[in-house]
């Protein structure tokens, strides 16, 4: 068991969590939507694994490389 | 590793008259292949890289590698006048074939003196510089330690401080420069890379690193001096260096990196006296992949994956990507249409919906003027919803580097066509053909453009309306739903505002119809365009 840190990309707002803590996801899966220059921009999961913490809400203004949520891989 | 032996000399009945000078040439040369001694070389391998020879052996196609200089060094002498040691200078270089097709090739071995410049002898870097200028060659660089540049102990060595470039030291840099608008120029970080190893890695038109390596402008000892103590790896390290666009890829192995070297040079002429080599291709030409019908969603907020796509349309295995960790709103490689090397662009929405960033338009010219300066044409897979917005993309100038983008364009003389995929809005919605010049340029069923987009465009235009408006949200719905209707892309062709729209299905045919048509306007011309790193 690994923790992986789940990082934003981009410099964007938080839209909607999708994952919550506790869900489990395969890799690929959506964990959170950013909304940057009015597009959906998924925060994808880099591996199979459980989600156990997301580290913003909704709202949120995030910076690139900022951890967005942690995964029990 | 033990040192090499001395290399094989074919046998011969008798000493012939001069065998005297042939046994020292060949005890010189078996003494440069030492390097810089076991102990050095040892060094070199338990820390997981190769030595600059053992580089060059494996960048080179077999056998190929004609070494010149290999005998210069610093030599010591017994009281007789009889050759003790020969220390070789720290720069190997010579002329050699990858896939058959002549380089230069030129390495630091820093198993002498770190690679630093006093052990260097600066006349043998230049001469590699100028031979591939000169005779046309691509040159690889093979860059580990300050590169040939200063240490501080030359102060004491000769006795007095340098002036950097000092009186008619500046051919190193005549070249480097002059190179990038002649011949391909590739470089290789492979260990700690600083200072004008740093600078001679950064001026190619191509550099890769492995992830062990480190490139920086001055190392942790200096930068500690000055501030908090970081790390080589935070300070040069390949996430460090591949975000900020100073190095183009990052590797596992030194064996991946020759690799990238040769795959980069396959698609470029060996100068800008030639060009590219049309291979057969084995693909379809007129493959129409259904995917491609399905690739982009209805829903216009939702991104999905570009990289599909372009595999989808080029010959099947042929996209190289450069690049790939800077300006990330715009995919950049190289790829193959029927055989025909051409310099593809691609936006990425998952990045700013595919906005082009102040460092999107810098990787844009650089990439262009790469493409320009070795007569490729350009395909452009367009989904740019405009330039980036907002605080952070004003501080950036991004509305300069925006325009130097599209001047890159306006002046580049290659054929041109891009695909509308989807957006393409305000000024950098312009950025998607050289202006004044005929470039073909096709549409998807998925493509909307405008000045500006309605979300906050309406607002801007209609803010009369909208304030004297009862119910403004309602107002707001009422005026977007009328210019929805006006929108359709059917009415921007019907008044030849756009002038084909396609079945996205037939992308790949149209593409290698335009790679065959540019073939008589592929001239091997150097480009009037003096390329800049």
């Amino acid at each position: 068991m690994a923790e992986i840190t789940v990082v934003a990309e981009l410099t964007s707002a938080v839209w909607k969590i999708e994952a919550g803590p506790g869900t489990s996801v395969s890799a690929g899966d959506t964990i959170v939507i950013l909304e940057s220059m009015k597009m959906e921009i998924p925060v994808l999961a880099p591996s199979d694994g459980t989600v156990t913490a997301i580290l913003v809400a909704e709202g949120d203004q995030i910076t690139e490389g900022q951890a967005v949520a942690k995964l029990e891989a | 590793m033990s040192a090499s032996p001395p290399p094989e000399t074919p046998a011969t009945p008798k000493p012939g008259l001069w065998q005297p000078e042939l046994d020292e040439l060949r005890l010189r040369e078996s003494h440069a292949k030492r390097m810089g001694g076991a102990d050095k070389v040892r060094r070199q391998h338990d820390a997981g890289r190769l030595t600059v020879r053992e580089r060059i052996e494996k960048l080179a196609d077999p056998g190929s590698f004609h070494e010149v200089g290999a005998i210069a060094g610093k030599a010591e002498y017994d009281a007789q006048g009889r050759l003790l040691e020969l220390t070789p200078s720290n720069c190997v270089w010579g002329r050699a074939t990858m896939d058959g097709r002549r380089v230069v090739l030129v390495g630091d071995d820093f198993t002498v003196r770190g690679g630093s410049a006093d052990a260097t002898i600066r006349e043998k870097p230049l001469m590699a510089e100028r031979m591939a200028h000169e005779f046309r060659m691509p040159i690889v660089r093979v860059i580990e330690g300050s590169g040939g540049g200063g240490s501080v102990k030359t102060i004491e060595t000769t006795g007095r401080a340098n002036l950097p470039g000092g009186v008619g030291g500046t051919g190193l840099f005549l070249y480097t420069t002059l190179n990038l608008s002649a011949v391909p120029v590739v470089g290789l970080g492979l260990g700690s890379v600083a200072g004008l190893g740093a600078a001679r890695l950064a001026s190619t038109h191509y550099s890769v690193m492995t992830k062990s390596s480190a490139m920086f402008v001055a190392g942790p000892p200096v930068v500690s001096r000055l501030g908090a103590p970081v790390t080589k790896e935070e300070l040069g390290g390949w996430e460090t260096q591949c975000k900020a666009g100073a190095v183009d890829h990052a590797v596992d192995t030194e064996e991946e990196a020759f690799a990238c070297a040769r795959r980069f040079l396959s698609y470029l002429p060996s100068s800008v006296h030639e060009v590219s080599p049309i291979l057969p291709c084995e693909d379809d030409p007129g493959r129409r992949d259904e995917a491609l019908m399905n690739a982009i969603p209805r829903e216009r907020r939702r991104v999905y994956q570009m990289r599909p796509i372009i595999e989808c349309v080029v010959d099947k295995g042929s996209f190289f990507e450069m690049g790939k960790m800077f300006g990330r709103s715009l995919i950049t490689g190289l790829a193959r249409l029927d055989g025909r090397a051409v310099a593809v662009m691609a936006s990425d929405p998952f990045f700013y919906g595919g906005s082009w960033t102040a460092d999107t338009c810098q990787k844009v010219v650089r990439f262009i003027d790469l493409a320009e300066t070795f007569h490729l044409p350009v395909v452009y897979l367009m989904d740019c919803p405009g330039f980036m917005v907002g605080l952070e993309a004003e501080r950036s100038a991004t509305i300069r580097h925006g325009v130097r983008a599209m001047a890159a364009m306006n002046q580049a003389t290659i054929p041109w066509c891009t695909i509308v995929i989807r957006n393409a809005f305000g000024v950098a919605g312009a950025a998607h053909q050289p202006a004044g010049r005929l470039s073909l340029r096709y549409a998807w069923l998925s493509a909307r453009w405008g000045s500006l987009p309605l979300e906050g465009g309406i607002e801007a235009a209609y803010r009369a309306d909208l304030d004297a408006a009862e119910d403004p949200a309602a107002k707001l719905a009422e005026i977007e739903d009328r210019l929805n209707l006006l929108r359709s892309p059917f009415r921007t062709a019907e008044t030849f505002w756009v002038e084909e729209i396609i079945d996205p299905r037939e992308t790949r045919p149209l593409l290698c119809d335009f790679a065959r048509m540019a073939d008589p306007l592929r001239q091997p011309t150097p480009s009037r365009l003096q390329m800049r790193p």
